[in-house]
């Protein structure tokens, strides 16, 4: 064990409450040295965003107390925290996209980025940029930037001003595997310089390769705290959920049988007139699961809205059990036995102002099953049916009558889940079916999968979780840029292999 | 079975203290407007009380101005129900009106007269409120716009029409009158007729439709996250154009309400005096009452109350044009809070 560096931050029993009575921190102690990368793990809603506000002054705590360097302090705004050396880069970048790098960079400086300091600035700029070994465009458009490069960006903005302690909220969550060495290498440089950095995660690889000490949160407490050469996956995972995880997903061998869903040629524009999909073809066969690897934005989303119906192709042809959908929306795609799990469940598969209830026959409220007698809606059927989804598919839950917003995320995807897979679609899309959702939330849906795969279904998966693509697929391919680069089954189709296709290196 | 999910009155409680303390600043913020203006606060509002709910007779003509706020506030509300801001009330009120006296002009015996009158002005509102859909369903234009511009529209077309049309041979300054067996029947003359409670009754049809018909349920679903109904199956369109008729029914019978069930002359001046605001006044109505049908029929009073109590209020010596900015501020105090909320989520 080597020797740690003086405590430059300290919290002590940290409460937080917020307005709707939701006590997100209970109580909690964390502390970091100079020099450390002390990782915060947690599920989602655990509390580690809620911490990591308080620490960057975005929101004050209920009580408790914060010392920074030793001394007391309130944090009563990210600029005070600014002052104090401390900085957080968000999960969602906060940067002006119209803006350059270099803008966004000085904005809330007073710099004037075309003003007398600006040639100064820009030299300091890229003296940090070099030392840490962070590349960027300093003269490019926020917009134009890839994902990992805004990061470098908001990276730079920080260490610009002064930051000594590094809040990472998330950092690996949008970037490619070798963007995120190149993170990861930035982190180990910075750690040299003796600043500190709080790696907040649910990621349980990315602690132990990056972190010296892991504090885990549960339910707004700190349920274990562990020197990451001491702990493993196991360890980890126990405090995260409080009990133990199976890792590997018993998965028996396949059936497949013939194709229900061919893809060929397919052309899908985005939003802005582009195309997004680079004419794609694909089948997904009985009995099987087809993973499409990818970083979200190469065009996975408009081959789900096509698939999906709400988005018409420019061109090609989808089959569905040998018919042709490319041209039939969405509501008339659903009478063909179809389960669609969209990527997006908080915008697209819930109607969080609606009940569960309400929810689960969303889509389906004309069916005979739900009304009674005349033309209006039988609501004790529609709850029955409700607490019938709510226990088959273990749904966290009050009851049927709560609305979807107050559920946790893996509780609002079960409900859309449940009511994409009651009806025993025999073809299932689940676009990142366990995005944001916690380990056992994630475990759960994955075993559905798998288990509506084994009943002779045939299940799309389309995920930006490698893990998940490999852990789930019968058959992988890797989207990038609109095109699907590479299709093979796993024993092709290594993690090292997949991973260099996400980021378009082919070898 | 307790029914808190289909009723869409969850948080029912906190919104009436909210309304409560909102009317209470509206009240206070009012009374400090008057005092600054030299005029006595305590003796204005208690005209205004005394004038709507001072006696039977008072409380009657609070009612009366309440029926027709009713209806056009249920066309703002429906509309938000379907995320839609629909302002075309006031138009379609006109029209409504317009087609009742001219439906009434056939005379029809007691009972089939009235109803007649009914459905052809609820007819008419229906459609005067089909445009507004086709613009946003087909071309995208903003309701907003299309349903202002219909008011426009709606206040001169009928204008004409009453002029050239339906105008009483013995007076130039108004239309033919009502006929009685048209009119809504009186329960205590002179001001209290039926029509509060056919109001009343087409408020409890509405939230019927909203949370017990699979219909409203797609309407509702399609207000609150497009998106989301659109990936279930459920196509927007049909939603939004009941919305955009349910709408026009009911502004169209606020019409018919105000001119065969209310103290004018059963009849249209033709500069559409009678008509004009009951259509905008229902915007406020709808706000204060939450957009919730149930909720309405109680904001309607309450704003029918602060019309009915003006006159008296002006016998305290304070011009008309005070006490219209003395409602304005209440009416906008009490749907603040709900104004916020709406426009909170479209910017979302």
């Amino acid at each position: 064990m080597q020797s740690r560096g003086e405590e430059v931050l300290r919290t002590a029993a940290i409460t937080k409450i917020y307005p709707d009575g939701t006590q997100a921190l209970r109580g909690v102690d964390f502390d970091l040295a100079r020099g450390e990368v002390h990782g915060l793990l947690g599920e989602n809603g655990a509390g580690k965003t809620t911490l990591s506000k308080v620490l960057s002054g975005i929101l004050r705590p209920t009580s408790g107390e914060v010392f920074v360097n030793g001394k007391k302090v309130e944090v009563r705004h990210p600029k005070e925290a600014l002052k104090l050396g401390v900085g957080m880069v968000h999960q969602h970048f906060t940067l002006v996209r119209d803006f350059t790098a270099f803008e966004n960079i000085l904005l809330g400086t007073d710099v004037n980025p075309k003003g007398s300091g600006a040639s100064k600035a820009r030299q300091e700029i890229l003296d940090l940029s070099k030392d840490v070994g962070l590349g960027v465009e300093l003269d490019a458009k926020v917009e134009d930037l890839a994902l990992g490069a805004q990061q470098r960006v908001e990276l730079l903005k920080m260490l610009y001003r002064k930051v000594q302690i590094l809040i990472l909220d998330e950092p690996t969550s949008s970037l490619t595997a070798p963007e995120t060495v190149e993170l990861f290498k930035a982190v180990r440089r910075l750690k040299e310089e003796g600043k500190s950095a709080i790696f907040i995660t649910h990621k349980l690889n990315e602690v132990l390769e990056i972190c010296d000490r892991i504090t885990v949160l549960r339910h707004g407490e700190v349920s274990g705290k562990i020197e990451a050469a001491q702990a493993d996956r196991k360890t980890l995972a126990r405090m995260m959920v409080g009990r133990d995880v199976v890792f590997d997903l018993v998965k028996e061998p396949s059936h497949a049988g013939e194709p229900i869903l061919e893809v060929s040629d397919l052309v899908v524009r985005g939003n802005r007139g582009e195309d997004a999909v680079k004419g794609v073809s694909f089948a997904v066969r009985r009995g099987e699961i087809f993973g499409i690897a990818g970083v979200e934005g190469n065009g996975q989303t408009e081959l789900e809205e096509a698939l999906s119906g709400v988005r018409r192709p420019s061109r090609g042809n989808i089959k569905l059990g040998g018919l042709e959908i490319s041209s039939l929306s969405n509501n008339q795609i659903r009478k063909h036995s179809v389960g669609l799990i969209p990527e997006d469940r908080r915008q697209m598969g819930l109607i969080l102002d609606m009940s569960v209830a309400e929810n689960s026959i969303l889509g389906r409220e004309w069916e005979r099953r739900f009304r009674g007698q005349g033309v209006a809606l039988a609501w004790p059927k529609v709850k029955e049916h409700a607490s019938r989804l709510i226990k088959s598919f273990e749904i966290l839950v009050k009851g049927p009558e709560s609305p979807a917003k107050s559920m946790s995320g893996g509780n609002q995807q079960k409900v859309v889940v449940s009511r994409e897979l009651t009806d025993d679609p025999d073809f299932v899309l689940a676009a990142q079916p366990t995005r944001g959702l916690d380990v056992a939330a994630t475990d759960y849906i994955r075993r559905l999968l798998l288990k509506t795969r084994d009943t002779g279904k045939g299940v799309l998966v389309i995920s930006a979780d490698l893990d998940e693509v490999l852990q789930l697929s019968d058959i992988i391919g890797v989207m990038y840029e609109g095109k699907l680069l590479e299709v093979g089954p796993p024993e092709k189709m290594t993690r090292h292999k997949v991973g260099m296709l996400m980021g378009g290196v082919k070898e | 079975m307790k029914a808190s999910i289909p009723t869409g009155t969850s948080g029912l409680l906190s919104s009436v203290a909210e309304s409560a303390f909102a009317a209470g600043v509206g009240f206070l913020a009012s009374g400090v407007l008057l005092a600054v203006l030299g005029k006595d606060p305590i003796k204005a509002f208690y005209y205004l009380f005394e004038g709507s709910f001072g006696s039977a007779n008072n409380f009657t003509i609070t009612l009366a101005y309440a029926a027709p706020l009713i209806l056009t506030a249920l066309t703002f509300a429906v509309g938000v129900r379907a995320g839609l801001f629909n302002i075309g009330a006031e138009g379609t009120l006109y029209v409504g009106a317009t087609a009742a006296v001219a439906a009434s002009l056939i005379h029809l015996p007691f009972g089939i007269g009235l109803l007649f009158v009914l459905i052809v002005a609820g007819a008419a509102g229906a459609a005067w409120s089909v445009p507004a859909y086709l613009l946003k369903s087909y071309r995208g234009v903003n309701e907003v716009i299309s349903t202002i511009m219909m008011n426009n529209i709606a206040l001169f077309a009928m204008q004409f029409v009453v002029l050239n049309y339906l105008l009483d041979p013995a007076r130039s300054d108004k239309s033919a009158s009502i006929p009685l067996d048209s009119r809504f029947p009186t329960l205590l003359p002179p001001n209290l007729t039926l029509a509060i409670f056919f109001s009343i009754l087409v408020c409890f049809g509405v939230y019927y439709y909203l949370w017990q018909t699979p219909g409203g349920y797609e309407l509702r679903a399609v207000g609150l996250n497009p998106d989301a109904a659109r990936f279930s199956g459920i196509s927007p369109r049909r939603p939004m154009l009941y919305a955009f008729l349910l709408g026009g029914i009911t502004a169209g019978l606020a019409g018919a309400v105000e001119v065969a069930g209310t103290f004018t002359p059963f009849a249209i001046y033709t500069g559409l005096s009678n008509l004009v605001n009951f259509g905008f006044n229902g915007i406020g109505v709808a706000l204060i009452g939450r957009n919730h049908p149930m909720a309405i029929v109680l904001a309607g009073i309450f704003l029918g109350a602060l019309q009915a109590g003006a006159s008296s209020v002006q016998i305290a010596g304070i011009s008309f044009e005070i006490v219209e900015v003395i409602e304005g501020m209440i009416v906008f105090a009490i749907a603040a809070p709900q104004l916020y909320r709406m426009f909170r989520r479209r910017l979302k």
